[in-house]
């Protein structure tokens, strides 16, 4: 069931998102044309880079049937260590590759245990979550850390030739993403590891290899994310990344990843988390009410997933 | 060896493996105490005991369900919202400024609400074929809207004495809350071992597909697990919220990965089949007591910053024993 059709229409799932973020649309522009604005959007698109860069490896990781719910804590702690380094006074660009260096140190260990020690991937990142959050709660003493200069936080609010700096590194990190999920052996291999480990194991891919780096690489993502939460926010604290786990997830799955694994793309992850920071700013925007927008986000997984599971039936049943 | 004996070996094998986490976990429980109360008399005071029970009680009770959940290779995370709901359901019928009906109706309705709950978490995940982490996911993030849309941004403060009963009086000296845990817990243990449900339960989760063709109710039972984790998340909440004298939309928050962790430490397996009640009720005794251990520890205000980090030590080096000992009888079994 899980294998990709050989030919035909293979884009059903990204398909039926369009045709969401469409009616979306045509109602926003109904009730509330000024949210269409270019200048509304460029400007609401400051909240989106962060839940777009962790979806990448996220995306990754769900197609080899695992899971990363230690990002929200990578996040956090990325963030307590970059703020603490500036308070020790060590300059902006410094503090950046600490926090860097720390979000990769939290993956490295997730792909440690899970590849090496092979442990469950949810058992051992709900373990680290807990252990990073604690982390950064204990040496920050869960307070806010700010003041840092404007040349860094200029990176978030900043762009190059009309596009914002976050956006470019995005595009950068999606390509990338996207390029090695379809076109080298190792992207596809993920797939192969999602759909029947052991079998990929006999074929002699380095299965452990190439988890252990996704792990890393979502711990580093995490960072890259905690910089420009920081930048942006100009505020350090070891909460800010609680609950993104959830978000990143949701966004991932919304986009047609399957959460068992073996079937995904980059592509239907952008349309995901494209579909839920539109709806999330419009329905604030409009309503200006943050409860109903937890109700539709949460009722639009279901449905895209519903969606999913009936169309994938379908197909099977042909 | 004979034949016979070879055949059992594998499954006295499994017995004795999911025995040691379970003394595992009280070893671990019984050196923490003893540390603490060396170094602090006050630990194990009559007072300090019932405080610990009285924390501990909501997620015992909400640990039972998801063991069982769990133990049919399906997971709710949902209960975090759920029991913020369930709380704004409660004081909303029984506030004197709100419905105001009697404390009796109130229960069976938060009851009611809660089964309710899980059974749509059931009926999503058995007849609409949705990943039971991606169903309750979304309720997790649907519930706590609900919940702040018909809290309206406003506290509940004026509870009923009797609601307030539930969760600070007490039966012939037991504390309401532990008293209920202990029942569930008992009945919960029951239930997974005497009865055949019990065994269907475990069933389903070591192999559906086996499951499925020796004829046993596959869906029903998944269908059963979530509504009674449901019934029991309603349970707890109404033990533990009547404690706070204010209802406030965020209550319940976190409180999933809590008790799945619970679970999980106390040796209950994510891949459905094995783990026991007894081992995840001394995984929340294990994690629960952790801030009031730090606090004993006199190490001063800022060590309780570290409960999460302390907890999540906990875990690792659970699941690391775990690793150990299964590597170990491994090669113990080995030619």
């Amino acid at each position: 069931v899980g294998k990709r059709d050989s030919g035909g229409f293979r884009y059903w799932h990204e398909a039926a998102l369009l045709v969401i973020f469409v009616a979306l649309i045509v109602l926003a522009w109904i009730l509330d044309p000024s949210f269409l604005r270019l200048e509304t959007q460029v400007d609401l698109s400051r909240l989106i880079w962060e839940l777009a860069l962790l979806s990448l490896p996220m995306t990754l990781i769900i197609i080899t049937a695992g899971i990363d719910l230690s990002v929200g804590a990578s996040m956090s702690l990325a963030a307590v260590v970059l703020g603490l380094a500036f308070e020790a006074g060590m300059p902006p660009w410094l503090c950046a590759i600490l926090a860097l260096a720390a979000g990769a140190a939290a993956g490295l260990l997730n792909g440690v245990f899970v590849a090496y020690v092979r442990v469950h991937p949810l058992i051992v990142t709900l373990a680290t979550m807990s252990a990073y959050y604690g982390i950064a709660e204990g040496v920050s003493h869960a307070r806010p850390i700010s003041g840092f200069p404007v040349g860094f936080t200029s990176v978030a609010a900043g762009s190059i030739s009309g596009l914002p700096v976050p956006g470019l590194v995005f595009a950068l990190a999606a390509i990338v993403a996207a390029v090695f999920l379809a076109q080298t052996p190792s992207g596809q291999a993920l797939y192969a590891i999602g759909l029947n480990e052991t079998a990929t194991r006999f074929t002699g891919i380095a299965v452990d290899r190439i988890k252990l780096w996704l792990y890393t690489s979502s711990g580093f993502a995490a960072a890259m994310a905690a910089v420009l939460f920081v930048a942006r926010r100009n505020t350090a604290k070891a909460d800010i990344g609680q609950g993104m786990e959830l978000d990143v997830i949701t966004a991932v799955v919304l986009g047609g990843t399957s959460i068992y694994g073996g079937r995904g793309r980059i592509v239907g992850t952008l349309l995901g988390v494209l579909l839920i920071h539109e709806t999330r700013q419009f329905v604030s925007w409009h309503w200006e009410r943050d409860e109903l927008n937890l109700i539709v986000v949460g009722s639009l997984l279901v449905v895209a997933v519903l969606i999913n599971a009936l169309l994938s039936h379908k197909r099977a049943a042909q | 060896v004979s034949k016979v004996a070879a055949r059992h070996e594998p499954i006295a094998r499994g017995r004795s493996l999911r025995g040691r986490r379970e003394y595992g976990v009280l070893g671990l429980l019984l050196v923490t105490i003893a540390v603490v109360q060396c170094v602090n008399r006050g630990f194990l005071s009559a007072g300090n005991i019932r405080d610990m029970l009285e924390q501990c009680a909501p997620f015992a009770i909400m640990a039972c369900g998801m063991t069982l959940v769990i133990l049919t290779r399906e997971i709710d995370i949902s209960v975090g919202s759920m029991v913020g709901l369930l709380a704004a359901v409660a004081g909303i019928a029984c506030a004197a400024s709100r419905m105001g009906l009697p404390v009796w109706v109130a229960v069976l309705i938060t009851c009611a609400a809660g089964t309710l709950l899980g059974l749509t978490n059931g009926v999503l995940v058995t007849y609409g074929k949705v990943p039971s982490i991606i169903v309750t996911l979304a309720m997790l993030i649907v519930l706590r809207g609900v919940t702040e849309m018909i809290m309206g941004g406003e506290w509940i403060t004026d509870l009923p004495a009797g609601l307030r009963y539930l969760g600070t009086g007490s039966i012939a000296g037991i504390p309401v809350p532990v008293a209920v845990a202990m029942v569930v817990i008992a009945l919960a243990i029951v239930l997974a071992r005497e009865t055949p449900l019990g065994r269907w339960i475990y069933a389903v989760g070591s192999n559906p597909t086996a499951a499925a063709m020796r004829g046993l109710p596959v869906l029903r039972v998944k269908l059963f697990v979530f509504a009674l984790m449901g019934f029991l998340t309603a349970v707890a909440t109404l033990v533990s919220v009547p404690r706070l004298s204010v209802i406030e939309s965020g209550l319940g928050t976190g409180w999933e990965l809590f008790v799945v962790t619970c679970v999980v430490v106390g040796g209950t397996s994510v891949s459905g089949g094995r783990g026991t009640i007894i081992g995840s009720v001394l995984g929340v005794l294990l994690l629960g007591i952790v801030r009031t251990v730090l606090i004993f520890l006199r190490l001063g205000d800022e060590a309780t910053y570290w409960e999460r980090a302390i907890q999540g030590v906990f875990i690792l080096a659970a699941v690391l024993a775990d690793r150990i000992a299964y590597r170990r009888s491994e090669r113990e079994a080995g030619p």
